[in-house]
Protein backbone atom coordinates (compact mmCIF):
# COMPACT_ATOMS: atom_id res chain seq x y z
CA UNK A 1 0.00 0.00 0.00
CA UNK A 2 1.36 3.35 -0.94
CA UNK A 3 1.87 5.94 1.72
CA UNK A 4 -1.06 8.41 1.38
CA UNK A 5 1.09 11.21 2.77
CA UNK A 6 2.43 13.30 -0.13
CA UNK A 7 6.18 13.30 -0.27
CA UNK A 8 6.35 16.55 -2.25
CA UNK A 9 4.28 19.59 -1.67
CA UNK A 10 2.73 21.67 -4.44
CA UNK A 11 1.34 24.18 -1.95
CA UNK A 12 2.76 27.66 -1.84
CA UNK A 13 5.37 28.38 0.83
CA UNK A 14 4.02 29.62 4.12
CA UNK A 15 5.32 33.17 3.63
CA UNK A 16 3.50 33.31 0.25
CA UNK A 17 0.16 31.56 0.87
CA UNK A 18 -1.47 32.94 -2.29
CA UNK A 19 1.39 32.04 -4.62
CA UNK A 20 1.81 35.68 -5.63
CA UNK A 21 5.59 35.53 -5.89
CA UNK A 22 5.77 32.42 -8.05
CA UNK A 23 5.95 34.43 -11.29
CA UNK A 24 8.16 37.22 -10.04
CA UNK A 25 10.02 39.12 -12.78
CA UNK A 26 13.79 39.16 -12.75
CA UNK A 27 14.96 42.82 -12.80
CA UNK A 28 17.99 41.82 -14.89
CA UNK A 29 15.80 40.24 -17.53
CA UNK A 30 13.51 43.29 -17.59
CA UNK A 31 16.50 45.58 -18.11
CA UNK A 32 17.72 43.39 -21.00
CA UNK A 33 14.29 43.61 -22.63
CA UNK A 34 14.24 47.38 -22.05
CA UNK A 35 17.66 47.78 -23.69
CA UNK A 36 16.56 45.62 -26.61
CA UNK A 37 13.42 47.74 -27.21
CA UNK A 38 15.37 51.03 -26.96
CA UNK A 39 18.12 49.60 -29.18
CA UNK A 40 15.60 48.54 -31.83
CA UNK A 41 14.08 52.06 -31.76
CA UNK A 42 17.51 53.54 -32.45
CA UNK A 43 18.20 50.94 -35.16
CA UNK A 44 14.88 51.87 -36.76
CA UNK A 45 15.83 55.56 -36.87
CA UNK A 46 19.36 54.85 -38.11
CA UNK A 47 18.18 52.51 -40.89
CA UNK A 48 15.39 54.90 -41.92
CA UNK A 49 17.88 57.77 -42.19
CA UNK A 50 20.39 55.62 -44.07
CA UNK A 51 18.13 54.18 -46.73
CA UNK A 52 15.55 57.00 -46.94
CA UNK A 53 11.97 56.42 -48.11
CA UNK A 54 12.08 53.49 -50.51
CA UNK A 55 9.42 50.85 -51.15
CA UNK A 56 11.13 48.62 -48.56
CA UNK A 57 11.48 51.24 -45.84
CA UNK A 58 7.93 51.08 -44.45
CA UNK A 59 7.78 47.25 -44.22
CA UNK A 60 11.20 47.29 -42.54
CA UNK A 61 10.12 49.99 -40.07
CA UNK A 62 6.89 48.15 -39.25
CA UNK A 63 8.75 44.83 -38.86
CA UNK A 64 11.07 46.44 -36.30
CA UNK A 65 8.06 48.07 -34.58
CA UNK A 66 6.32 44.68 -34.44
CA UNK A 67 9.34 43.03 -32.80
CA UNK A 68 9.44 45.88 -30.25
CA UNK A 69 5.71 45.57 -29.53
CA UNK A 70 6.10 41.78 -29.30
CA UNK A 71 8.84 42.15 -26.69
CA UNK A 72 6.67 44.60 -24.72
CA UNK A 73 3.65 42.27 -24.90
CA UNK A 74 5.56 39.09 -24.07
CA UNK A 75 7.72 40.37 -21.24
CA UNK A 76 6.24 43.61 -19.86
CA UNK A 77 2.59 42.61 -20.38
CA UNK A 78 3.35 39.12 -19.07
CA UNK A 79 1.93 37.15 -21.99
CA UNK A 80 4.79 34.72 -21.35
CA UNK A 81 2.97 33.64 -18.19
CA UNK A 82 -0.56 34.48 -19.31
CA UNK A 83 -3.57 32.19 -19.08
CA UNK A 84 -4.67 30.62 -22.35
CA UNK A 85 -7.80 32.72 -22.43
CA UNK A 86 -5.74 35.93 -22.07
CA UNK A 87 -3.41 34.87 -24.90
CA UNK A 88 -6.49 34.01 -26.98
CA UNK A 89 -7.93 37.49 -26.30
CA UNK A 90 -4.65 39.16 -27.26
CA UNK A 91 -4.34 37.15 -30.47
CA UNK A 92 -8.02 37.61 -31.33
CA UNK A 93 -7.56 41.40 -31.31
CA UNK A 94 -4.86 40.98 -33.97
CA UNK A 95 -7.10 38.56 -35.86
CA UNK A 96 -10.01 41.02 -35.93
CA UNK A 97 -7.67 43.81 -36.98
CA UNK A 98 -6.44 41.55 -39.77
CA UNK A 99 -10.03 41.10 -40.96
CA UNK A 100 -10.50 44.88 -40.82
CA UNK A 101 -7.42 45.46 -42.98
CA UNK A 102 -8.18 42.67 -45.47
CA UNK A 103 -11.77 43.82 -46.03
CA UNK A 104 -11.14 47.51 -46.58
CA UNK A 105 -7.89 47.01 -48.52
CA UNK A 106 -9.64 44.53 -50.81
CA UNK A 107 -12.20 47.24 -51.51
CA UNK A 108 -9.99 50.31 -51.94
CA UNK A 109 -7.16 48.55 -53.77
CA UNK A 110 -9.35 46.85 -56.37
CA UNK A 111 -11.65 49.73 -57.34
CA UNK A 112 -9.75 50.34 -60.57
CA UNK A 113 -10.63 46.80 -61.69
CA UNK A 114 -14.40 47.39 -61.62
CA UNK A 115 -15.88 46.45 -64.99
CA UNK A 116 -18.68 48.32 -66.64
CA UNK B 1 -6.30 27.62 -3.13
CA UNK B 2 -8.18 26.88 0.00
CA UNK B 3 -10.66 28.91 1.98
CA UNK B 4 -8.14 29.03 4.79
CA UNK B 5 -6.12 31.52 2.74
CA UNK B 6 -8.94 34.06 2.74
CA UNK B 7 -7.81 37.67 2.55
CA UNK B 8 -9.64 41.02 2.62
CA UNK B 9 -8.40 41.57 -0.97
CA UNK B 10 -10.64 38.71 -2.14
CA UNK B 11 -14.00 39.87 -3.52
CA UNK B 12 -16.90 37.80 -2.24
CA UNK B 13 -17.97 36.46 -5.63
CA UNK B 14 -14.61 34.81 -6.38
CA UNK B 15 -13.51 31.47 -5.02
CA UNK B 16 -9.89 32.50 -4.51
CA UNK B 17 -7.36 35.16 -5.39
CA UNK B 18 -6.03 33.20 -8.37
CA UNK B 19 -9.48 33.21 -9.95
CA UNK B 20 -9.98 36.89 -9.10
CA UNK B 21 -6.65 37.94 -10.66
CA UNK B 22 -7.32 35.84 -13.76
CA UNK B 23 -10.73 37.53 -14.22
CA UNK B 24 -9.21 40.98 -13.75
CA UNK B 25 -6.52 40.27 -16.33
CA UNK B 26 -9.05 38.91 -18.80
CA UNK B 27 -11.27 41.96 -18.32
CA UNK B 28 -8.51 44.46 -19.02
CA UNK B 29 -7.27 42.43 -22.01
CA UNK B 30 -10.77 42.53 -23.50
CA UNK B 31 -10.74 46.30 -23.09
CA UNK B 32 -7.27 46.42 -24.70
CA UNK B 33 -8.62 44.40 -27.64
CA UNK B 34 -11.17 47.17 -28.28
CA UNK B 35 -8.39 49.76 -28.04
CA UNK B 36 -6.29 47.83 -30.56
CA UNK B 37 -9.25 47.79 -32.94
CA UNK B 38 -9.87 51.51 -32.34
CA UNK B 39 -6.28 52.38 -33.29
CA UNK B 40 -6.48 49.73 -36.03
CA UNK B 41 -9.12 51.85 -37.77
CA UNK B 42 -6.82 54.89 -37.66
CA UNK B 43 -3.84 52.87 -38.88
CA UNK B 44 -6.03 51.47 -41.65
CA UNK B 45 -7.12 54.90 -42.86
CA UNK B 46 -3.50 56.10 -42.72
CA UNK B 47 -2.32 53.04 -44.70
CA UNK B 48 -4.86 53.67 -47.43
CA UNK B 49 -3.99 57.32 -47.92
CA UNK B 50 -0.29 56.64 -47.70
CA UNK B 51 -0.64 54.06 -50.47
CA UNK B 52 -2.51 56.64 -52.56
CA UNK B 53 -0.27 59.65 -51.81
CA UNK B 54 3.15 58.27 -50.79
CA UNK B 55 5.07 61.29 -52.07
CA UNK B 56 3.10 63.92 -50.16
CA UNK B 57 3.05 61.83 -46.99
CA UNK B 58 6.84 61.38 -47.08
CA UNK B 59 7.37 65.06 -47.84
CA UNK B 60 5.05 66.17 -45.03
CA UNK B 61 6.68 63.76 -42.58
CA UNK B 62 10.15 65.05 -43.47
CA UNK B 63 9.24 68.43 -41.96
CA UNK B 64 8.26 66.96 -38.57
CA UNK B 65 10.76 66.98 -35.72
CA UNK B 66 11.88 63.35 -35.31
CA UNK B 67 14.31 64.31 -32.54
CA UNK B 68 11.43 65.22 -30.22
CA UNK B 69 9.81 61.88 -31.09
CA UNK B 70 13.03 59.97 -30.37
CA UNK B 71 13.32 61.51 -26.91
CA UNK B 72 9.67 60.66 -26.28
CA UNK B 73 10.21 57.07 -27.42
CA UNK B 74 12.95 56.65 -24.82
CA UNK B 75 10.70 58.22 -22.15
CA UNK B 76 7.85 55.82 -22.93
CA UNK B 77 9.94 52.66 -23.09
CA UNK B 78 11.64 53.61 -19.81
CA UNK B 79 8.24 54.21 -18.23
CA UNK B 80 7.20 50.70 -19.31
CA UNK B 81 10.23 49.32 -17.47
CA UNK B 82 9.48 51.26 -14.26
CA UNK B 83 5.81 50.22 -14.45
CA UNK B 84 6.78 46.54 -14.69
CA UNK B 85 9.18 46.99 -11.78
CA UNK B 86 6.26 48.50 -9.84
CA UNK B 87 4.33 45.21 -10.23
CA UNK B 88 7.36 43.36 -8.86
CA UNK B 89 7.53 45.75 -5.89
CA UNK B 90 3.80 45.27 -5.24
CA UNK B 91 4.18 41.47 -5.27
CA UNK B 92 7.08 41.70 -2.83
CA UNK B 93 5.18 44.08 -0.58
CA UNK B 94 7.97 46.66 -0.91
CA UNK B 95 5.90 49.82 -0.48
CA UNK B 96 8.69 52.36 -0.88
CA UNK B 97 9.91 50.74 -4.13
CA UNK B 98 6.31 50.53 -5.38
CA UNK B 99 5.75 54.17 -4.59
CA UNK B 100 9.06 55.17 -6.21
CA UNK B 101 8.48 53.16 -9.40
CA UNK B 102 4.95 54.48 -9.83
CA UNK B 103 6.07 58.08 -9.32
CA UNK B 104 8.91 57.56 -11.80
CA UNK B 105 6.45 56.20 -14.35
CA UNK B 106 4.12 59.18 -13.85
CA UNK B 107 7.10 61.57 -14.15
CA UNK B 108 8.27 59.98 -17.41
CA UNK B 109 4.73 60.11 -18.78
CA UNK B 110 4.50 63.78 -17.84
CA UNK B 111 7.87 64.42 -19.49
CA UNK B 112 6.47 62.82 -22.64
CA UNK B 113 3.55 65.25 -22.63
CA UNK B 114 5.84 68.22 -21.96
CA UNK B 115 8.01 67.31 -24.96
CA UNK B 116 4.84 66.80 -27.00
CA UNK B 117 3.72 70.26 -25.92
CA UNK B 118 7.00 71.78 -27.13
CA UNK B 119 6.62 69.90 -30.39
CA UNK B 120 3.07 71.13 -30.97
CA UNK B 121 4.18 74.66 -30.03
CA UNK B 122 6.94 74.50 -32.64
CA UNK B 123 4.51 73.18 -35.26
CA UNK B 124 2.05 76.00 -34.53
CA UNK B 125 4.85 78.57 -34.53
CA UNK B 126 5.86 77.31 -37.98
CA UNK B 127 2.19 77.30 -39.02
CA UNK B 128 2.52 73.63 -39.89
CA UNK B 129 -1.14 73.07 -39.08
CA UNK B 130 -3.81 72.08 -41.61
CA UNK B 131 -6.30 74.84 -42.41
CA UNK B 132 -6.04 78.63 -42.65
CA UNK B 133 -2.58 78.88 -41.03
CA UNK B 134 -1.10 76.42 -43.52
CA UNK B 135 -2.86 78.03 -46.49
CA UNK B 136 -1.75 81.56 -45.54
CA UNK B 137 1.89 80.52 -45.10
CA UNK B 138 1.97 78.52 -48.32
CA UNK B 139 0.22 81.25 -50.34
CA UNK B 140 2.65 83.84 -48.98
CA UNK B 141 5.67 81.76 -50.04
CA UNK B 142 4.19 81.06 -53.47
CA UNK B 143 3.31 84.72 -54.09
CA UNK B 144 6.79 85.90 -53.06
CA UNK B 145 8.51 83.93 -55.83
CA UNK B 146 5.81 84.09 -58.49
CA UNK B 147 7.72 86.41 -60.83
CA UNK B 148 11.14 84.81 -60.19
CA UNK B 149 12.91 82.04 -62.08
CA UNK B 150 13.45 78.76 -60.26
CA UNK B 151 17.09 79.51 -59.42
CA UNK B 152 16.18 83.02 -58.20
CA UNK B 153 13.42 81.53 -56.04
CA UNK B 154 15.85 78.99 -54.63
CA UNK B 155 18.30 81.77 -53.69
CA UNK B 156 15.49 83.89 -52.24
CA UNK B 157 14.31 81.09 -49.96
CA UNK B 158 17.89 80.33 -48.86
CA UNK B 159 18.09 83.88 -47.53
CA UNK B 160 14.57 84.11 -46.14
CA UNK B 161 14.19 80.84 -44.23
CA UNK B 162 17.07 81.46 -41.80
CA UNK B 163 17.16 83.00 -38.33
CA UNK B 164 14.79 83.05 -35.40
CA UNK B 165 12.03 84.91 -37.23
CA UNK B 166 12.37 83.86 -40.86
CA UNK B 167 10.27 85.51 -43.54
CA UNK B 168 9.14 82.05 -44.71
CA UNK B 169 9.01 78.64 -43.05
CA UNK B 170 11.16 75.82 -44.45
CA UNK B 171 8.21 73.62 -45.26
CA UNK B 172 6.41 76.41 -47.17
CA UNK B 173 9.57 77.26 -49.12
CA UNK B 174 10.09 73.58 -49.95
CA UNK B 175 6.50 73.21 -51.14
CA UNK B 176 6.51 76.48 -53.12
CA UNK B 177 9.78 75.50 -54.87
CA UNK B 178 8.46 72.05 -55.74
CA UNK B 179 5.32 73.47 -57.29
CA UNK B 180 7.13 76.19 -59.28
CA UNK B 181 7.38 75.86 -63.04
CA UNK B 182 10.69 74.33 -64.10
CA UNK B 183 11.36 72.78 -60.71
CA UNK B 184 13.60 69.68 -60.84
CA UNK B 185 11.84 68.46 -57.70
CA UNK B 186 8.68 66.38 -57.70
CA UNK B 187 5.58 68.59 -57.33
CA UNK B 188 3.43 68.04 -54.23
CA UNK B 189 -0.26 68.76 -53.67
CA UNK B 190 -0.60 71.06 -50.59
CA UNK B 191 -4.02 69.52 -49.87
CA UNK B 192 -2.50 66.06 -49.53
CA UNK B 193 0.27 67.40 -47.33
CA UNK B 194 -2.45 68.80 -45.07
CA UNK B 195 -4.15 65.41 -45.13
CA UNK B 196 -1.00 63.89 -43.64
CA UNK B 197 -0.98 66.64 -41.02
CA UNK B 198 -4.60 65.78 -40.13
CA UNK B 199 -3.49 62.19 -39.47
CA UNK B 200 -0.50 63.46 -37.51
CA UNK B 201 -2.56 65.66 -35.19
CA UNK B 202 -5.45 63.21 -34.79
CA UNK B 203 -3.26 60.17 -34.11
CA UNK B 204 -0.80 61.90 -31.78
CA UNK B 205 -3.69 63.80 -30.15
CA UNK B 206 -5.67 60.63 -29.39
CA UNK B 207 -2.50 58.94 -28.21
CA UNK B 208 -1.80 61.98 -26.00
CA UNK B 209 -5.28 61.70 -24.47
CA UNK B 210 -4.49 58.06 -23.67
CA UNK B 211 -1.25 59.19 -22.03
CA UNK B 212 -3.18 61.70 -19.88
CA UNK B 213 -5.67 59.00 -18.84
CA UNK B 214 -2.70 56.76 -18.04
CA UNK B 215 -1.10 59.45 -15.88
CA UNK B 216 -4.39 59.81 -14.01
CA UNK B 217 -4.60 56.03 -13.41
CA UNK B 218 -0.95 55.80 -12.32
CA UNK B 219 -1.40 58.70 -9.87
CA UNK B 220 -4.53 57.01 -8.49
CA UNK B 221 -2.60 53.75 -7.92
CA UNK B 222 0.22 55.78 -6.35
CA UNK B 223 -2.32 57.35 -3.98
CA UNK B 224 -3.69 53.91 -3.12
CA UNK B 225 -0.17 52.61 -2.53
CA UNK B 226 0.56 55.56 -0.26
CA UNK B 227 -2.63 54.81 1.68
CA UNK B 228 -1.42 51.24 2.06
CA UNK B 229 -4.39 49.67 0.27
CA UNK B 230 -2.22 47.66 -2.14
CA UNK B 231 -0.91 44.68 -0.20
CA UNK B 232 0.84 41.92 -2.18
CA UNK B 233 -2.51 40.08 -2.57
CA UNK B 234 -3.85 43.14 -4.37
CA UNK B 235 -0.91 43.54 -6.80
CA UNK B 236 -3.27 43.07 -9.74
CA UNK B 237 -4.46 46.68 -9.28
CA UNK B 238 -0.97 47.76 -10.38
CA UNK B 239 -0.86 45.11 -13.09
CA UNK B 240 -4.15 46.24 -14.65
CA UNK B 241 -2.96 49.84 -14.94
CA UNK B 242 0.38 48.59 -16.25
CA UNK B 243 -1.29 46.58 -19.03
CA UNK B 244 -3.08 49.72 -20.22
CA UNK B 245 0.17 51.66 -19.98
CA UNK B 246 2.17 49.12 -22.00
CA UNK B 247 -0.45 49.18 -24.75
CA UNK B 248 -0.13 52.97 -24.98
CA UNK B 249 3.63 52.45 -25.23
CA UNK B 250 3.25 49.74 -27.90
CA UNK B 251 0.98 51.97 -30.01
CA UNK B 252 3.63 54.70 -29.93
CA UNK B 253 6.16 52.19 -31.29
CA UNK B 254 4.04 52.15 -34.48
CA UNK B 255 3.17 55.86 -34.52
CA UNK B 256 6.86 56.73 -34.49
CA UNK B 257 7.75 55.08 -37.84
CA UNK B 258 4.41 55.90 -39.50
CA UNK B 259 4.48 59.62 -38.70
CA UNK B 260 8.06 60.67 -37.95
CA UNK B 261 10.21 58.20 -39.89
CA UNK B 262 8.04 58.13 -43.03
CA UNK B 263 9.96 60.98 -44.62
CA UNK B 264 13.28 60.86 -42.80
CA UNK B 265 16.10 61.14 -45.36
CA UNK B 266 13.60 62.32 -47.94
CA UNK B 267 14.89 63.85 -51.20
CA UNK B 268 11.85 63.85 -53.43
CA UNK B 269 13.62 64.28 -56.79
CA UNK B 270 11.99 63.21 -59.99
Amino acid sequence: MADPTPTTTSAAPTDDPHGIRKDLDSPGQLVVVFLAVVGLALVNIFLSKSIGPTRYTLPLQLAIGSVQAGLVAYHFMHLKQGDRVVILTALSSLFWMGILFVLFLSDYMTRQYVIG
Amino acid sequence: MSASTHTPALKHHFEDLGQQHACERLGIWMFLATEILFFGGLFGAYTMYRLWYPHEFELASSHLNWKFATVNTVFLITSSLTMTLAIRSAKLGDRSALYRNLLLTAALATAFMVVKGFEYAQDFHERYVPGPLFAAEYDDATAAVRSMSYSQAEEYFKQNTQGEHPRHQNWAADLALRNKDGSPLMAADPGKVQLFLCFYYIMTGIHGIHILVGIGCILWVTWEAWRGTIPPENYSTVEIVSLYWHLVDAIWLFLMPLLYLAGIGYGGHH
